[in-house]
């Protein structure tokens, strides 16, 4: 981990701390770089702070002590540069698909016709092409969590935030939303530069990332940072490095 | 607490002061009813207004901020336990004394007597459906960059639209039902009246004039339900869309209208002006919704006077005490207190016992369902005065006089009962009934196993809503001018009416309803809070 250049940093984690009722620790103290261009995972037992350092790194959530810094700059209030796949999708069912993906473009202060044409391309992009006009209510769960990307994404954000995103999926769905994810961050027509995944999945992280943060709990601390990058790609499951590297990190968890 | 006797106090120094005044007799040609009508519907109105943008503006700020909840929630429920008519005195004391009795002081006076009977039920929707906010969707709305405005419309309005349009609905049913009250205004020797048709549901009945009081009340039946076809249920059809997937048990309303949305011309008014419409309309409402309830300042002038009004006649009700001589009609409320205290327990347990067979009866019909729905909420919003010709017959045929007054009062605490029992019923899932079937349980196993159990959540609710109202009722119903005579039984609510009425006694006025807001708020702490809490942790239907 030595090596890394400011420059090739988008985001750092320092001393990062979180309390809840000022007494209790349930994160923390954190350091961690997110890289330009990487796709880092999140790992570790329930309970163990993933989505609290997932809300952090987002702005949503103040640390206790500690800092963000995004670009050389300490981060407060939301992070305009990310953005956030929701476990339950987090869809706002009185809106159309259309309607809640150009959300976020509105309070920015798009122009109507630009920001419409942007969460078209992005709908297309996901592959909803068609349902545009649908509500949340009409889609079924994988849909829905599409419309979520798509929401994120249109945002065109430097960083891409995904809590458990697939883990209300049936496994199919999931598969194929993986696919996707990986898809679009390597296609030229997304401007995300890098990915932070929490997952309670092995499989999925180790078949994802380039690197996968384990976390430990009580309170939560990094226990190790697993560097993926030789892993050659496509990652099958049950492909021998694989599998081999997946029976590592359970041993970590373990 | 303390700002509470106050404001109670204030009333007998300012009615002690209050001139004498009389009010001219309503003219009761049929031929005036529309007038009236659209007279009591302007003040309606007004007071909704008023009570809506209040309760978005209190509700909001409750659940976004934990300090202000802390001040918030208990104020709004121990004044919400102000028996309403409580209020009465207090109000037209200071209304009628700031403008020196002019006509407009009469009506901001009646315009906040109404407010009174809508603004609670809308503050609390609003915190509940704020409160109970996915916290995903906070989040996601926070993370998308809504503030301001666009916060408003896009999140705060819609989340609480459903619940808004339920409890409008109630607020409404009870604003008619208080209509009279708030038009005849008196206060000791001080009596004023506005042109409405609350008043002239009073006066054709005071006067004995019954077959005017029926074509009042067949004009208040036909606006009701005309409410409920125009406006409750297009909005209840519209706010579907507004509510969240995981949906638990959502109050239950008459879906009349859905006979209109098949018409092809509704539809299409609907999808071309309604929609966009009500698109605009929400853009408005963030708008105005942001500049004034968000702000502090407007926050705080919403709360000091109230602070100040606390203090005043706090320092009022001291010498109201201090420096005249005790009343000696003081000895005798601890007694009326418990007369009244067994009415109301007696009005709660009979509504209990006839509701639940009713309720069982609807549910069994499915297709009966809608339109008894309808006809409960229609007869909820007819004022209780409306029944006293009736009773007063019933008295004539032998019926005693305490058995008029708990048959009255049963008229203003049934239908809450009901109505949440048919709600709870209605939200049993349909697997539930099916399950019960198939395993064989009887008709009589199924209501014990399955409709007992599930409704006793709304069951309790209903309870303790008709409880709040019960005092309101002993208000009305322990005495009762019909035709020229009084009716009185001997309770809490007759001696509060004879020393508001007859010999303008604030010691009596203040102590009788300190006594009845303690009774209220230490029975809702010490048995419904903790009954309530115990019968939702084990009977919720979504586990
Ligand atoms: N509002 C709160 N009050 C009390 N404790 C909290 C609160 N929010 C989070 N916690 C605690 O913080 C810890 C971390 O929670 P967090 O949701 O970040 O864990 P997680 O790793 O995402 O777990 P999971 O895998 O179950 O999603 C947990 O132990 C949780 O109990
Ligand atoms: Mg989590």
């Amino acid at each position: 981990m030595s090596g890394t250049t400011d420059a090739d940093v988008l985001l750092r984690v320092r001393q990062v701390e979180q309390f809840y009722d000022r007494r209790i620790r349930i994160l923390g103290p954190v350091d961690l770089d997110v890289r330009d261009g990487e796709f880092l995972s999140l790992v570790g037992p329930s309970g163990c702070g993933k989505s609290t350092l997932l809300r952090i790194v987002a702005g949503l959530l103040e640390p206790t002590a500690g800092r963000i810094d995004v670009g050389g700059v300490a981060l407060a209030g939301v992070n305009r540069q990310a953005a956030m796949v929701f476990q339950s999708f987090a869809l706002f069912p009185w809106m159309s698909v259309v309607e809640n993906v150009a959300l976020g473009l509105e309070a920015r202060g798009m122009a109507p016709l630009e920001r419409l044409k942007r969460a078209e391309k992005y709908i297309d992009l996901v592959g909803l092409s068609g349902y545009e006009r649908a509500f949340p209510k009409e889609l079924s769960r994988g849909m829905k969590q599409l419309v979520g990307l798509a929401r994120a994404l249109a945002l065109e954000p430097e960083l891409l935030c995904m809590d458990e995103p697939f883990s209300a999926l049936d496994v199919l769905t999931a598969r194929a939303m993986r696919d996707l994810v990986l898809d679009l961050w390597k296609s030229p027509e997304v401007k995300t530069k890098s990915i932070l995944l929490v997952t309670h999945s092995i499989e999925e992280a180790v078949a994802l990332s380039d690197r996968v943060v384990v976390l430990r709990a009580n309170p939560g601390r990094i226990a190790e940072v697993v560097d993926l990058a030789d892993l050659p790609r496509p990652r099958r499951p049950g492909a021998a490095a694989v599998s081999e590297v997946v029976d590592r990190m359970y041993g970590l968890l373990a | 607490m303390a700002a509470l006797a106050g404001l109670t106090a204030l009333a007998f120094f300012a009615s002690a002061s209050l001139r004498p005044h009389d009010a001219p007799a309503l003219e009761l040609r049929p031929a005036l009813l529309p007038a009236y009508l659209a007279l009591s519907l302007l003040r309606l109105a007004a007071a909704y207004a008023l009570a809506l943008l209040a309760a978005l503006a209190i509700g909001h700020a409750a659940a976004r901020s934990v300090a202000a909840r802390r001040v918030i929630l208990p104020v709004l429920d121990v004044l919400q336990s102000v028996p309403i008519l409580g209020f009465f005195p207090v109000a037209v004391a200071f209304f009628i004394r700031v403008t020196a009795g002019s006509a407009l002081g009469v009506e901001a006076a009646a315009v906040f007597l109404i407010f009174t009977c809508m603004f609670w039920n809308l503050a609390f929707g609003v915190y509940e459906s704020l409160a109970t906010l996915p916290e995903d969707i906070a989040l996601a709305a926070r993370q998308l960059g809504l503030r301001g405005a666009s916060r408003w419309s896009r999140l705060v309005l819609p989340a609480v639209f459903p619940n808004l349009v339920y409890n409008s609905l109630l607020s409404w049913a009870n604003g008619f039902y208080f209509l009279i009250a708030s038009e005849i205004i008196a206060v000791g020797p001080a009596r004023y009246t506005l042109p409405g048709l609350g008043s002239y549901l009073a006066q054709s009945v005071v006067a004995g004039r019954y077959e005017q009081t029926a074509a009042a009340l067949l004009c208040l039946v036909a606006v009701t339900a005309a409410m409920h076809l125009l406006v409750w249920g297009p909005l209840e059809t519209y706010a579907e869309r507004f509510h969240f997937d995981e949906s638990g048990d959502r109050p239950q309303v008459p879906r009349v209208a859905r006979v209109l949305m098949r018409s092809r011309l509704v539809r299409a008014l609907i999808g071309r002006v309604v929609v966009p419409g009500s698109e605009a309309a929400f853009r408005f409402a963030g708008r105005a919704l942001d500049a004034v309830a968000s702000r502090r300042a407007l926050q705080a002038v919403l709360v000091l006077p109230l602070v100040a009004l606390g203090v005043l006649a706090a320092r009022h009700a001291w010498r109201t005490f201090a420096e005249a001589p005790l009343s000696p009609a003081l000895a005798g409320l601890p007694v009326d207190l418990v007369l009244s205290l067994l009415r109301v327990g007696f009005g709660v347990g009979a509504s209990a016992l006839l509701a639940v067979p009713l309720a069982a009866l609807v549910a069994s019909r499915p297709a009966w369902r809608g339109p008894s729905l309808a006809v409960i909420q229609i007869a909820a919003s007819v004022p209780a005065a409306a029944f006293f010709p009736l009773i007063v017959a019933l008295v004539a045929r032998g019926l005693g006089l305490e058995g008029a007054a708990l048959l009255l009062s049963l008229t203003t605490m049934f239908w809450y009962v009901l109505f949440n029992v048919m709600g709870a019923a209605a939200a049993i899932p349909r697997e539930m009934n099916e399950a019960a079937r198939s395993l064989g349980l009887s008709r009589l196993g199924r209501l014990r196993h399955v409709f007992l159990p599930a409704v006793l959540p709304g069951l309790v609710t209903g309870c303790l809503t008709a409880w709040g109202a019960g005092w309101n009722a002993m208000i009305l119903c322990e005495y009762l001018v019909v035709d020229g005579r009084t009716y009185a039984v001997r309770g809490i609510g007759a001696a509060l009416d004879r020393a508001t009425y007859e010999t303008a006694d604030p010691q009596v006025i203040a102590a009788s309803l300190a006594l009845m807001i303690a009774m209220i708020v230490g029975v809702n702490r010490a048995f419904w809070a903790p009954l309530y809490q115990r019968v939702t942790t084990r009977y919720k239907l979504d586990a």
